[in-house]
């Protein structure tokens, strides 16, 4: 009977999904008024809906053009949702190569959500000292952090742990045994490694992290017009025989791509796991090493191909898209464009107007649902990415003004 | 006794030194076609180890009458008398005065068979490349080595850069000739603000963005080689028309181009550039060749010819294995052949291929070395070069099976014909690629087959498994070649009979009569493949500096492009040194009047001309690095010149032009709401049930069914297995909500959600008791005695729920209130109102 009674019930479900969405009203000028206001804002932010509490005590804050107030109400409500939802699945899909949302979390992720909580200038999230960890006085039962699993993490995930309550700042080089140096922010953590330094050539933490931090990939950012000096010997000048292709198509990732790539000479992710008989897509079990003054042997694969390459002998790298097209993604000019290691590299990309204006659009698309789409929104953007940068690069100004620009007038 | 070979036809020999000795006015050639046969040398032995080196490596070869012996012999027409028979010392005195030993290819007997004198093959080059072998193997003396070979650089001839067209600033004319062409056919891609933007945005709706981006895909002075043409005509890319045709869109877009050259004059290269003088590939001095290990090449092809359907054998060893070429093949630039598909060979006859039988089985081991690029790394079984019967029967063969390569070798262990196969068990590791690579396999009958590609020997494991680094190991190890068909037929490309078709590029092979060692097979690696030249660009005026030149090593790299490499700073003066230091800094290649638009690998370049790095007799590196420039109009006519940021006291300041941003387009106006999100749906749940996200049985339905949850916010891509899994999540969360519903429904008691729904939930009031709270919890409305606009009235809700309370009651006759409630809190918490956001 119970079955049956389900399958009724779903069935009503229908027909209520179909009168629920036809009655719904769209927010326009029109319509909405502060209760209204204060439900999209609170659920933007939070995915979630308020507390008839903390509604009524926003719709007030809206009537008397306490914007911000009423954002951090629905940011800073107990539940935590801002952090374990909206920020989560802001980082999820970056802490993994398919990108995907439905990844146990991770390290890279809970080093988001921490930042983000404790008003850490984003800006730095690719090059600092830190990790989240959970605090093992908070959470019972949790396993001691590890650089080769995720272990810790998934703990709390399937405890259901209010991460924003029982994360905590540590330095990373102090939990992962890396010199401080080394370290890269999110790029160097266990999550971050076994993404993009497994396998391959360590050209996909380039092609990640710019997609990632500036919105980027590769199909926009090519440039056949930059010096190609530092272009590995792997890549085929003549793929096929034939070398127009490189001349019109290869040269234009490769010339940027692999000068950056020299960052991340000394990195690799070893796995525990056998390649051959596979291993996972995500949080592949192993751990990062870094072989200071000594480039790792994926950097010298394939060398035949094209003998007059570029030999990679040290972590330099050189920013060649800061001429040419991409000079308009607003290189830092405090920055030489050149450098060693990940973390130089990680400075150049979160000081760019992109890095900024990416974090912004991303948060206005979480929160309005669009991308930014005509001349008001574009200005909105604008104005949150000037506020995002003035503001120490605090993230939660980027969600919380998107968040109240959409939540209707 | 000495084994020499003659003229066998001694008539005809007589009419032919006749001939030469004649004086007539016209002269007939020596019948170079003849066979020779084998004549025995009486005269004085060799006074020193060079003149029997030179006997037993050059003179054997030429002083049959059907070689040189016809008219350099004694008393013959030509002079100097180097083939002369008589004594053996006096013909080395006489060689020694057309031969260079240190640089064989320059020696005059190379130079007068590159000229057509006398060439016993219909191909100049082959007839000079075996002379060049066979001098080469005297100056090596007995080890064949050619190491010791030295290049004597020359300076080149003195030509100016000339005139070019070059873009105009202004984009008006490409806005009225090429612009409407790419923005018509190629803007939904190539135009940055496209819907999925694919760079180069040479289609951009912003002119001087599409300009600036279209620049490097024409060609002014050669509009055929834009690449916007090639990549219609030749590359079928996105052609156009209805119906589609690749030959109409190229036909367009070249008159388009060419309408815009059209219009451009010819001007001189700016003058306020610093540029080298100019010259042509083939004005550069011959570097191949150099320190190859050949001493026991039994067998060569270097596809020179360029043109004809034989590719000649010009390892100098008799009989030559002539290969005719079959099929769909063609000659590859840069020297080489190409095998294309439906099937192509190049074969020698099995009369010559028995060459190899003979050889091979008297030293019972051999070595095949190849310079080949496959088509691509799809191709299974296709054999590259095979010495066999049939597709299934080979004395030897080598093959591409994908990523890897096999090789075949017959003997008394291996009387099947097992591959060897590199890397069985891990195609993650690729050695075959599509790409120019150095292949070898060597055979003896101790280790049996070794493969090595680019010099590195493959890792082939023993036992299978994995495989450990530096492992090579032949499980079936060696043997005798007795079993060896003498019959066989040797032929490149495919099996005999057309089988096991191998397509790709083969620029170099060479059999040995030894198997070669590690250290010979690097040897012959470096020593590269194909005609490579020493480009000196005149930098003297610049430098003030005599006889000073940048030299580039390069070659024509394929079809399509050439190679420079090595970039080095050099006086001929060898008395010179840089006293004082010269700075050098952005270097870039012109072609033809203009600077190249891609690939100038050498703009980064800065580097100081000094006393500490400089040498008299190498000069001083620039660059260890190469670059691949595009082919324009081939070799012998492409010029190329050097210019600089900085050279000595000169320089000129570069700058790049502003990028102009793209200017913004609104997108269509789209929902103002979306779906909520995977877990945000299930706090949403657990929210408004009140019920705790680790509550046991939820968490387990979450867990379970949350990858078929909504994952993007878009309402017009949620799927009805959103739709179904927020039902179930729904029913777990209101199953939870009412095993201990507490306070969550004021107005009902134990004993009433116990009792039948019909008893309690009577229409209005009775049916309130658990509207009322599901609609207020559940979607917002009215609670705290608000109202939402953007929820669905009250009303309507409550309505609905009616009529769901009535159809369950209906449905299930006697059913609880509780599962009546359950029913309905499902129904309302899987809806919209949870759903939207």
């Amino acid at each position: 009977m119970f079955d049956r009674l389900i399958r009724i019930a779903e069935h009503r479900a229908a027909a209520l999904l179909v009168v629920a969405a036809l009655t719904l009203q769209p927010l326009t000028a029109a319509h909405a008024g502060p209760n209204e206001q204060a439900t999209r804002l609170f659920e933007r932010l939070t995915g979630t809906p308020p507390s008839t509490s903390v509604l009524t005590q926003m719709a007030s804050d809206i009537s008397s053009h306490d914007y911000t107030d009423a954002a951090n109400l629905a940011i800073n409500d107990p539940g935590h949702a801002f952090y374990n939802v909206t920020i989560r699945n802001f980082a999820q899909p970056m802490s993994n190569k398919p990108q995907s949302l439905f990844v146990p979390l991770n390290d890279y992720t809970a080093t988001i959500i921490g930042m983000v909580r404790d008003n850490m200038p984003f800006n730095t999230v690719l090059s600092q000292d830190v990790i989240y960890v959970g605090d093992p006085s908070k959470v019972s039962g949790l396993p001691a952090y590890a650089y080769n699993n995720d272990n810790q993490y998934e703990y709390m995930d399937n405890a259901n742990a209010d991460l924003a309550a029982v994360l905590m700042a540590q330095t990373q080089s102090s939990v992962t045994g890396i010199p401080s140096a080394a370290t890269a922010g999110v790029l160097t953590t266990y999550a971050g490694a076994s993404a993009y330094f497994y396998a391959g050539t360590n050209r996909a933490m380039v092609r990640f992290t710019m997609m990632d931090y500036l919105c980027d990939d590769l199909q926009t950012i090519e440039d056949t017009s930059r010096p190609p000096d530092r272009i590995r010997q792997d890549p085929s000048r003549s793929p096929g025989g034939d070398s127009r292709t490189f001349l019109t198509q290869c040269i234009g990732c490769h010339s940027g791509m692999d000068a950056l790539a020299g960052a991340f000479a000394y990195y690799n992710f070893v796995p525990t796991c056998d390649p051959a008989t596979g291993c996972p897509a995500f949080n592949i079990p192993g751990q990062m090493v870094y072989t200071p003054g000594q480039v790792q042997q994926k950097y010298a694969i394939n060398t035949g191909n094209f003998p007059q390459g570029y030999v990679t002998t040290d972590d330099s790298w050189i920013n060649h898209w800061r001429q040419g097209p991409n000079s308009l993604l607003g290189w830092s000019s405090s920055l030489p464009g050149s450098g060693n290691g990940a973390k130089a590299f990680g400075q150049e990309l979160e000081n760019t107007q992109q890095f900024a204006t990416c974090q912004v659009q991303k948060a206005f698309q979480a929160m309005c649902l669009r991308p930014p789409s005509n001349a008001a929104d574009r200005a909105e953007v604008s104005q949150i990415t000037s506020d995002f940068v003035s503001g120490n690069y605090n993230l939660k100004t980027a969600f919380a003004e998107s968040a109240v620009y959409c939540m209707g007038q | 006794m000495r084994i020499t070979t003659t003229c066998g036809l001694a008539l005809l020999a007589a009419a032919l030194l006749s001939a030469c000795s004649g004086g007539a006015a016209t002269t007939a050639n020596p019948n170079t076609s003849q066979q020779s046969t084998q004549n025995v040398y009486t005269g004085p032995p060799p006074a020193t180890p060079d003149v029997e080196a030179f006997e037993q490596n050059l003179w054997v070869n030429i002083e049959g009458s059907n070689r040189c012996g016809a008219c350099h012999g004694v008393g013959g027409s030509g002079s100097p008398s180097f083939a002369r028979s008589d004594d053996i010392n006096q013909a080395y005195q006489a060689a020694l005065s057309v031969v260079n030993l240190s640089q064989p290819s320059n020696s005059t007997m190379v130079a007068q068979e590159n000229a057509g004198h006398n060439c016993w093959l219909s191909s100049n080059s082959a007839c000079a490349d075996i002379v060049t072998t066979w001098i080469t193997n005297w100056a090596g003396g007995a080890s064949g080595s050619s190491a010791g070979t030295q290049i004597t650089l020359t300076a080149p001839p003195d030509i100016t850069v000339g005139a070019t067209k070059v873009y105009p600033s202004d984009p008006t004319l490409f806005a009225s000739t090429v612009y409407p062409v790419v923005q018509a056919w190629c803007s939904r891609c190539h135009s940055d603000t496209a819907a999925s933007p694919q760079s180069p945005y040479f289609a951009s709706a912003t002119l001087a963005t599409a300009y600036a981006y279209a620049q490097p895909l024409m060609d002014l002075n050669t509009p055929t080689n834009s690449m916007f043409y090639i990549r219609l005509a030749q590359q079928s890319h996105n052609c156009w028309g209805n119906p589609v045709s690749c030959p109409n869109s190229a036909a367009t877009m070249l008159a388009a181009i060419q309408a815009f050259a059209n219009q451009v004059t010819v001007t001189p290269i700016d003058p306020s550039l610093i540029v080298s003088k100019a010259l042509s590939l083939t004005q550069g001095t011959v570097a191949s060749g150099e320190g190859r290990y050949d001493a026991h090449d039994i067998a060569k092809w270097q596809f020179q010819e360029g043109q004809g359907l034989t590719a000649y054998d010009t390892s100098g060893v008799d009989p030559a294995m002539n290969l005719s070429l079959n099929g769909n093949i063609s000659w590859a630039g840069g020297w080489g052949i190409t095998l294309g598909t439906g099937g192509a060979s190049a074969q020698a006859t099995t009369a010559t291929s028995s060459k190899l039988a003979q050889k091979i089985q008297a030293s019972g081991q051999y070595s095949i070395e190849m310079w080949i690029d496959p088509a691509n790394t799809t191709q299974t079984n296709a054999d590259v070069v095979a010495y066999a019967d049939s597709a299934t029967s080979n004395n030897f063969a080598f093959a591409q099976d994908a990523v890897q390569y096999q090789g075949y070798a017959l003997s008394t262990v291996n009387p099947s014909g097992t591959a060897l196969t590199t890397n069985p068990d891990d195609n993650d590791d690729s050695l075959a690629q599509a790409a120019l690579q150095h292949v070898v396999m060597t055979y003896d009958p101790t280790n049996g087959r070794k493969i090595y590609v680019d010099g590195q020997l493959s890792c082939v494991p023993a036992t299978g498994g994995p495989c450990p680094a530096g492992v090579d190991v032949d499980k079936m190890t060696g043997g005798a070649l007795t079993n060896w068909d003498p019959s066989s037929l040797f032929i490149l490309g495919s099996a005999p009979g057309g089988q096991r078709a191998w397509q790709g590029t083969i620029k170099f092979v060479a059999i040995h009569d030894v198997a070669l060692t590690q250290q010979q097979v690097q040897q012959n690696y470096a020593a590269g493949v194909g005609a490579t030249y020493y480009l000196l660009f005149d930098v003297s005026s610049l430098t003030n500096t005599p006889q000073s030149y940048v030299m580039f090593q390069a070659s024509q790299y394929d079809n399509y492009s050439y190679l420079f490499f090595r970039p080095t700073f050099i006086s001929l003066d060898s008395s010179w040194t840089p006293t004082a230091p010269i700075a050098i800094q952005g270097i870039r290649l012109g072609e033809n009047g203009q600077e190249l638009p891609v690939d100038q690998a050498y703009i980064p370049l800065n580097v100081t001309i000094d006393e500490k790095d400089y040498s008299a007799t190498t000069g001083q590196l620039l660059s260890p690095i190469g670059t691949v420039i595009p082919l324009q109009n081939g070799p012998t006519s492409d010029q190329f010149f050097l210019t600089f940021a900085q050279i000595g006291s000169n320089s000129h300041t570069y700058t790049e032009s502003v990028p102009t941003p793209s200017a913004p387009v609104d997108l269509a106006p789209s929902s103002d709401i979306g779906v909520r999100l995977w877990d945000e749906l299930n706090n949403t749940m657990a929210n408004v049930t009140t019920v705790p996200l680790t509550a046991t049985a939820p968490l387990a339905t979450y867990q379970n069914v949350q990858q078929q949850l909504p994952n993007v916010t878009d309402m017009e891509s949620a799927t009805a297995a959103n739709v179904i899994s927020a039902a179930q999540l729904a029913v777990s969360y209101c199953q939870s909500l009412l095993a201990s519903p507490g306070t969550y429904f004021p107005g009902l008691t134990s004993a009433q959600f116990a009792a039948p729904a019909t008893s309690v939930l009577t229409p209005g009031s009775g049916m309130d008791l658990i509207a009322s709270p599901l609609i207020q919890n559940l979607t917002g409305q009215g609670a705290g005695g608000q109202a939402l606009a953007t929820q669905p009235a009250d009303a309507t809700v409550r309505s609905e729920i009616y009529n769901l309370i009535q159809a369950l009651e209906s449905d299930t006759p006697g059913a609880s209130t509780q599962t009546v409630t359950m029913g309905v809190c499902t129904a309302l918490l899987s809806s919209a109102t949870s759903l939207i956001k």
